[in-house]
């Protein structure tokens, strides 16, 4: 009885009620709508981050990461690689030497890192064949040396395809080397510092020209993105005198942006939350002062407080529990829509690879994070009753029965 | 019974002591019809409250049957009146969402009756206030007659031992007012049901049995009709 009185009770003033529900429902639609945005930009940040160039897994000689030593080569490359195709956790392996150097064109010059790398193993493990203007990549070169660079680079060095670079470094034995490559392409993926700094070679040409013979690096993607901590685990009790960094400890700003968006979304929901308890106590304190005489006739005539505390918290509780799945119902069709046709920020591309992220968020939400957010706002239309059903306990019979 | 033993009521808000009952002694015997009246401020609200135990008396005492119920807590008193005492308002005070049915049926349900017995008692109360016909009213569909009489109705429905009315006529025209005192002395007569009114309306002190006037809170008189 005191349930269905509730319910009813909710409908008297249909217009404050439903401007209630509606706020609720657009504070979980907008709470909702931040998280899978937020979401969907780290993803996609960590994403494009592993699939272009940080990797699941590296593989390092201990003093690389130091010195980054042109003699700071991995050891037993072919016993590591050997070890890692085997793995039925491996996708891709991909070695890499990586050489500090100058180039230059006739328009201009930069410092770069030159990538020596196998053309067909580096398609497993990164994703630049696909960022290439023609489609030209390094394995359909066959006589002059081939390099892949940046657009950026390209506009730095006022080069094009076809440009002659020349390219200077440090080869074995501390010996200047200076060599020719033709850019064959152009790439441009969404971390523009990454385009910067960066340039593409066949391993076997960079390794003839300098001498060096070995790697520098060897890069790791797995099937699934779980055992990347059980692989790094299982790699550093078999090669103990190698460095081995999953993604989160070559590239610590995308783990601490995952931790930083956490507590973002935290703080977020707090406020929504806090949004809504103001809401619910000013309209449910209103319906208390409203009905001081009709709660003081249902005490006089014998309706107990705890059950007057009842109907109000009940009152609360169906006003959320109708807003919530309005709200949720509207994130999860909005999340849906736009996590498969995306949303176009192409206005803003250029700062957006700047970070490296593309112009076409597609917002993700945790399932969890629905079932979190229901209960959460059942708790705070709980919590946030308590002070108006208070108000209602405190109601003395005797002189609110006779109020006008 | 109702007894009341040299009751006081002061209202003290720390600057002004009001003395609303000065030593109030009275005894209300089963199936009386009692009003009582007395001018505004004299005090005939605030005996009812305390007598209904809405209010509590500064001192004294006030028995029903038994029971001194002064000494009763908050929650024992509000249980104390859901099953003892029946209550009816000058302005209704119906459940404005609810039917005249369920308005009469709701004390019922919070004294966990069956539902049998509650259909029983709702028919039966709602045709002795002549509303068979409106059960499925809300008070808003109802006149201020009709809305009156389904309170009395809900007054009844706990089977109290007896109904305080305070002013129950004064938003009532003579029509309404006849009818619901009609209906009243019949429930008085047929189920020796005890009703004791506060009023100043001479059309209610006419038909009372017994006439009790308070004045500045103290009885003055006491007249039984003949």
């Amino acid at each position: 009885m005191i349930v269905r009185i509730a319910f009813k009770n909710i409908w008297r003033n249909r217009l404050r009620s439903w401007t209630l529900i509606i706020a609720i429902a657009l504070g979980i639609f907008g709470g909702l709508a931040v998280v899978s945005t937020a979401t969907g930009l780290t993803n996609m940040r960590q994403r494009n981050a592993i699939s272009t160039y940080v990797s699941h897994i590296q593989i390092h000689d201990s003093n690389y990461l130091k010195y980054a030593g042109l003699e700071d080569l991995i050891a037993n490359e072919n016993e590591v690689v050997s070890y890692l195709e085997k793995s039925e956790k491996v996708n891709g392996v991909s070695a890499r030497l990586r050489l500090e150097s100058f180039v230059q064109s006739a328009g201009g010059s930069s410092g770069i890192v030159l990538n020596g790398i196998h053309p067909e193993s580096e398609k497993q493990v990164t994703n630049l064949y696909t960022k290439l203007q023609d489609s030209n990549y390094l394995e359909h070169y066959k006589r002059k040396s081939p390099i892949l660079i940046s657009q950026r680079l390209a506009d730095k060095l006022n080069a094009r395809i076809k440009t002659t670079l020349q390219v200077s470094f440090t080869g074995a034995d501390e010996i200047p080397i200076t060599g020719v490559f033709k850019v064959v392409d152009i790439f441009q993926t969404s971390n523009s510092l990454y385009d910067d700094l960066n340039a593409f070679v066949r391993l076997e040409d960079l390794q003839a020209l300098s001498g060096v013979m070995g790697s520098h690096e060897i890069a790791i993607t797995l099937h699934d993105d779980d055992e990347v901590e059980g692989l790094k685990q299982e790699l550093e009790i078999k090669f103990p005198t190698h460095h081995i960094a999953s993604w989160r400890g070559i590239a610590p700003e995308l783990g601490y942006a995952d931790k930083m968006m956490g507590l973002v979304m935290t703080i977020f929901l707090i406020i929504i939350m806090l949004a809504l308890a103001f809401g619910i106590v000013n309209t449910m304190l209103m319906a208390v002062l409203e009905r001081k005489k009709e709660l003081g006739m249902l005490i006089s005539v014998g309706m107990n407080k705890q059950k007057v505390f009842w109907m109000i918290v009940w009152e609360s509780i169906f006003l959320a529990l109708i807003a919530g799945p309005i709200g949720i119902v509207a994130a999860y069709l909005g999340v849906n829509f736009f996590g498969t046709y995306g949303i176009d920020l192409s206005f803003a591309a250029k700062g957006l690879r700047s970070v490296g992220l593309e112009s076409t968020l597609f917002p993700e939400l945790d399932s969890n994070y629905y079932l979190i957010i229901s209960i959460l706002v059942v708790c705070t239309a709980i919590l946030s009753c308590i002070y108006p059903a208070y108000k209602a306990l405190k109601l003395n019979p005797a002189e609110t029965i006779r109020t006008a | 019974m109702i007894h009341v033993s040299n009751v006081t009521k002061t209202y003290d808000d720390g600057t002004i002591k009001v003395n609303a009952l000065r030593g109030i002694d009275l005894e209300i015997r089963e199936g009386e019809f009692t009003a009582i009246v007395g001018p505004s401020g004299s005090g005939k609200t605030t005996l009812l409250n305390i007598v209904g135990g809405l209010d509590s008396a500064t001192t004294g005492k006030i028995e029903i049957g038994s029971k001194d119920i002064s000494t009763l807590s908050e929650n024992e008193l509000i249980d104390f009146r859901l099953n003892h005492i029946g209550f009816v308002f000058q302005s209704y005070n119906l459940i404005p969402v609810l039917t005249a049915k369920e308005n009469v049926e709701f004390l019922m349900l919070l004294q966990k009756k069956s539902e049998e017995e509650r259909e029983k008692r709702t028919t039966k109360l709602l045709q002795a206030v002549g509303l068979a016909d409106q059960i499925n009213k809300k008070p808003n569909e109802m006149s201020g007659g009709q809305q009156q009489r389904v309170a009395v109705a809900r007054a009844l429905a706990s089977k109290p031992d007896f109904v305080l009315a305070d002013e129950p006529t004064a938003n009532l025209d003579s029509k309404s007012t006849a009818n619901l005192l009609d209906i009243m002395l019949e429930l008085n007569k047929q189920e020796n049901i005890t009703f004791v009114f506060s009023t100043h309306d001479q059309r209610v002190i006419d038909r009372a049995k017994r006439i009790i006037t308070v004045e500045d809170g103290q009885v003055l008189s006491d007249v039984t009709k003949g």
